[in-house]
């Protein structure tokens, strides 16, 4: 994998964190303040500092430490969550996702400065002083000693490694003899040999947690050190011998050149569990037996070069900063793991980027996801798709040869529809990630408006494809900045109509029959139909003398080149308008409808497949041909009188439907069957919408049935042909030809005919 | 020792993973990854190890609770491991060090700091 992928997958991340960010901060504006909901945002944050490091981005790993250092603070209760404080978070967040954009695109950093200190500040306000970070914030009780080492680390910052971990404890063990740092290569050159002596003695304690003394010593010959002294004097008989204890200590002579950090770099991580002394008058540390009780007694460690003289001085600032936390802090954990857990159980209210099911805690599963390649789970779908075809065939063939296998069959069914449904789900994600990326959009349009929106949200867990979601974003954000740019209206306005001054909009998603139902609604003025109409006019796109509909009129905002808007602001009008939308939402497999009151408000319902591999169609014959029509198209079906056709032309016929007029669509000409109706009185029409033609009436002989179908790719089997969309395989185990609608109509209509609709 | 040094990596974090991963496979070692102390603790049931390397901050079960539950088993009680933390506090090695860890690596990490810290833990 190369570093560049790897960035890649940090920003996937960052998307994931400040999504979830997101929504935990939402769920503290809605007054969720429990500590699963900060945690996870916490833990969001410091995820894209921990990458933002790890990447080299300084500025946004600058920002995310302030920010980090704020929440932590939030975290431990230090500052309290008022409203006020989350604002300040849902500002910083906004410009957190600023940063992670511009260290995407490479772009500028965002302006952060003024933000930063008032991070800093709102530290400051409980923290005490923003120079106090989280690490020392938390400490239960400092004891002074601890205090002054603590800061100096933090001076290290984010910097502070391996080396400098070292340096602080060297600092600590350096106090009562300032000179013993810098001795080892004075008294080295002093010493006849130029070497320097270390000794060494691990404790009961060295052989816990992993480590093994022996490493140690072989690290030390690596070096160059030579073993001088084993003192095997404290061995005890062998009946009082417990493996666990140590009893063994060593003297190293170590050459010149070797410094004296690079040898308490291999005791670093050993810590107090190995007692070292230096220099050259030293005796090995003394043995000590630790009885059975767990916690290591603070043992001074004896390096300076005479411990015996001076041991009160020797032993104060070395265990303090061991021992002051160690207590207390476990405990502590515990409780909180377990609020946490008790927490997630029965809340699912932080939804992170999990894929887990809608019940349950969306939280807790969230970090059992996989990533896997989407063709190999397109390609698992695809394989259910033709086994729930092979299923039905089977189940057809058994049937007509009348074997009776009911009982083998059913379950075979209910396998193949669970697998289906299980596979299904694998793509499903809820919602919510579509969803909390709304707050912010209506807080920069609030900002550019002025008008201020409460956000209500219904049913963030429900799951629909990833694909689906990953296209649902630009339609309901361009939905969401109409709603608030030409639905809502302005405070004052509001009030004059005795409504509260502060707008709502509520977005809600919800399965119904097999599919997805979003509604984004709001609770403005409603459409203004009579200022639609005579726009429509105005432009051409109907005729001064159309009667339409109340609902005929809203939908004509979907038409290509309408916009109401006085001013175009730059917020929702750009000539791309809601056509666009309504394109969107039909490529996804969907429908968009309007539900308008004056007045009261305007709905806008998408109505979208659960996934993309299997589309609802109409079967319909023509002549001996049987075809599938995709139900995202159909507008409507019906057998048509005598006097709604008319003739144009010598050939063409046109369909009146409610005053306006549609031209009628031979299936069989069209695809060229052999039979087929060709008189509309003799068939039925079904009439759809395209794309680029507007709508039009196609010509079949019957409708028989509406179902799902899985598309097969008609290119990859055979060639690609024009009309028709793909193939699919009938319950009987026939192949059926998909409809290409929008092509179909677009070929078999000249092209002034298009208009007419 | 001649045979691969197996490494556990735990972070919940995909592109630490991968960066770990980078490292210390470009090192000759062998690498597992699990992204919490659940799916860590899971894999350790049925697989061999010689170091694990585990982030603190994760959810479901975090790098302490991993730590305890792993030094309070049978099977890999006494495998190194080494805890790998944005945060440098004092206080938070210590809670590692009582916890059961064998040392600490801080992020973001230099990939030499990083097999030497390997290194001198691997038995």
């Amino acid at each position: 994998m190369s570093p560049e992928e790897i960035q890649q997958i940090f920003f996937a991340e960052c998307e994931e964190s400040l999504a979830a960010a997101e929504s935990g901060l939402a769920a503290c504006h809605a007054g969720t303040h429990d500590s699963d909901t900060v945690n996870a945002v916490f833990r969001a944050v410091h995820s894209i500092k921990g990458g933002a490091g790890a990447f080299g981005y300084t500025a946004l790993q600058g920002y995310t430490h302030t920010f980090e250092t704020l929440l932590s603070d939030v975290r431990e209760g230090l500052v309290a969550i008022e409203s006020q404080l989350v604002d300040l978070l849902l500002r910083a967040l906004d410009t957190l996702s600023d940063h992670v954009e511009a260290a995407r695109e490479g772009g500028d950093a965002p302006a952060d400065a003024a933000l930063i200190s008032e991070m800093e500040s709102a530290m400051a306000a409980n923290g005490g002083g923003a120079a106090a970070a989280p690490e020392t914030a938390p400490e239960p009780e400092p004891t002074p000693e601890p205090a002054p080492e603590a800061e100096a680390s933090e001076g290290a910052g984010d910097d502070l490694d391996l080396d400098a971990l070292l340096d602080d404890l060297t600092a600590g063990f350096e106090a009562p003899a300032p000179q013993a740092a810098e001795a080892p290569a004075a008294e080295a050159s002093a010493a006849e040999d130029k070497r320097w002596k270390v000794h060494l003695r691990p404790r009961a304690g060295a052989m816990r947690n992993g480590s093994e003394p022996l490493l140690m010593l072989r690290d030390m010959a690596e070096l160059g050190g030579e073993c001088a002294i084993c003192d095997v004097s404290q061995v005890p008989p062998l009946d009082a011998f417990d493996v666990s204890q140590g009893y063994l200590g060593w003297t190293f002579a170590m050459p010149a050149d070797v410094s004296e950090e690079a040898v308490r770099d291999i005791f670093d991580f050993i810590g107090d569990d190995c007692a070292l002394a230096i220099g050259d008058d030293v005796e090995i540390p003394a043995v000590q037996i630790v009885e059975a009780a767990p916690a290591p007694k603070p043992e001074p460690i004896a390096i300076n070069p005479a411990p015996a003289v001076e041991p009160a001085a020797a032993a104060s600032p070395a265990p303090a900063p061991e021992k002051a936390p160690e207590a207390p802090a476990p405990v502590a954990e515990v409780k909180s793991a377990a609020a946490d857990k008790a927490v997630t159980a029965d809340k699912p209210a932080p939804p992170e980027k999990a894929a887990g099911p809608a019940s349950g805690a969306p939280a807790a599963t969230s970090g059992q996801s996989i990533r896997i390649d989407l063709f190999k789970l397109d390609r698992l779908i695809d394989l259910v798709g033709e086994l729930v075809i092979a299923q039905a065939m089977l189940v057809q063939r058994l049937d007509g040869a009348s074997v009776t296998a009911t009982e083998e069959l059913s379950l075979l069914e209910t396998l193949t529809r669970d697998i289906q449904e299980s596979a299904m789900s694998i793509r499903a994600q809820p919602i919510a990630s579509v969803f909390s990326r709304v707050p912010r959009i209506l807080r920069d349009l609030a900002a550019s408006t002025g008008k201020h929106v409460k956000l209500d949200v219904f049913g963030e867990t429900t799951e629909l494809d990833k694909t689906v979601i990953e296209r649902l974003g630009e339609p309901l954000t361009h939905l969401i900045r109409n709603a608030v740019d030409h639905g809502i209206e302005s405070a004052e306005d509001r009030i004059a109509a005795g409504k509260p001054p502060e707008g709502t909009l509520t977005l809600s998603a919800e399965h119904r029959s097999g599919r997805i139902v979003i509604s984004i609604s709001d609770d403005g003025a409603g459409i203004n139909r009579e200022v639609v109409l005579r726009k429509a006019i105005e432009k051409g796109i109907v005729s001064p003398d159309a009667q339409l509909s109340a609902e005929e009129i809203d939908n004509l905002i979907f038409a290509p080149g309408f916009s109401t808007a006085q001013v175009v602001s730059n917020i929702s009008g750009r000539g791309v308008g809601m056509d666009v939308v309504r394109q969107n939402v039909k490529d996804l497999g969907g429908r968009i409808t309007i539900d308008s009151t004056p007045g009261k408000g305007t709905a806008f319902i998408l109505t979208l497949p659960l996934t993309l591999a299997i589309s609802d169609g109409m079967i319909v014959d023509v002549g001996d041909q049987t075809l599938v029509v995709p139900l995202a198209h159909v507008v409507e079906s019906l057998r048509p009188g005598e006097a709604e056709i008319h003739g144009l032309g010598s050939s063409r016929r046109m369909l009146n439907v409610r005053g306006r007029f549609i031209p009628i669509i031979s299936l069989k000409d069209a695809l060229g069957a052999p039979t087929g109706a060709t008189d509309p009185r003799d068939g039925v029409l079904i009439v759809v919408d395209t794309e680029s033609a507007g709508q039009a009436a196609l010509l079949v002989d019957d409708i028989c049935d509406q179902r799902q179908f899985v598309i097969k790719s008609l290119a990859t089997n055979f060639r690609s042909v024009e009309g028709v969309a793909g193939a699919t395989i009938l319950g009987d185990g026939r192949v059926a030809l998909i409809v290409d609608v929008d092509g179909l109509v677009a070929c078999a209509l000249p092209s002034n005919e298009r208009q007419a609709a | 020792m001649s045979k691969t040094t197996r490494i556990l990596t735990v972070d919940d974090s995909a592109s630490m993973r991968a960066l770990l991963n980078h490292a210390l496979s470009t090192n000759g070692f062998d690498v597992a990854q699990a992204d919490d102390g659940v799916s860590a603790l899971e894999w350790l049931a049925v697989n061999e190890v010689d170091v694990v390397i585990t982030d603190i901050n994760m959810p479901r079960l975090d790098g302490f609770g991993l730590i305890e539950q792993v030094r309070g088993g049978t099977r890999h009680r006494d495998r190194p491991i080494l805890v790998l933390t944005t945060e440098s506090s004092d206080e938070k090695k210590a809670r590692a060090r009582a916890a059961g860890a064998t040392g600490w690596i801080v992020k973001p990490f230099d990939t030499d700091k990083l097999v030497a810290a390997v290194r001198r833990v691997a038995h």
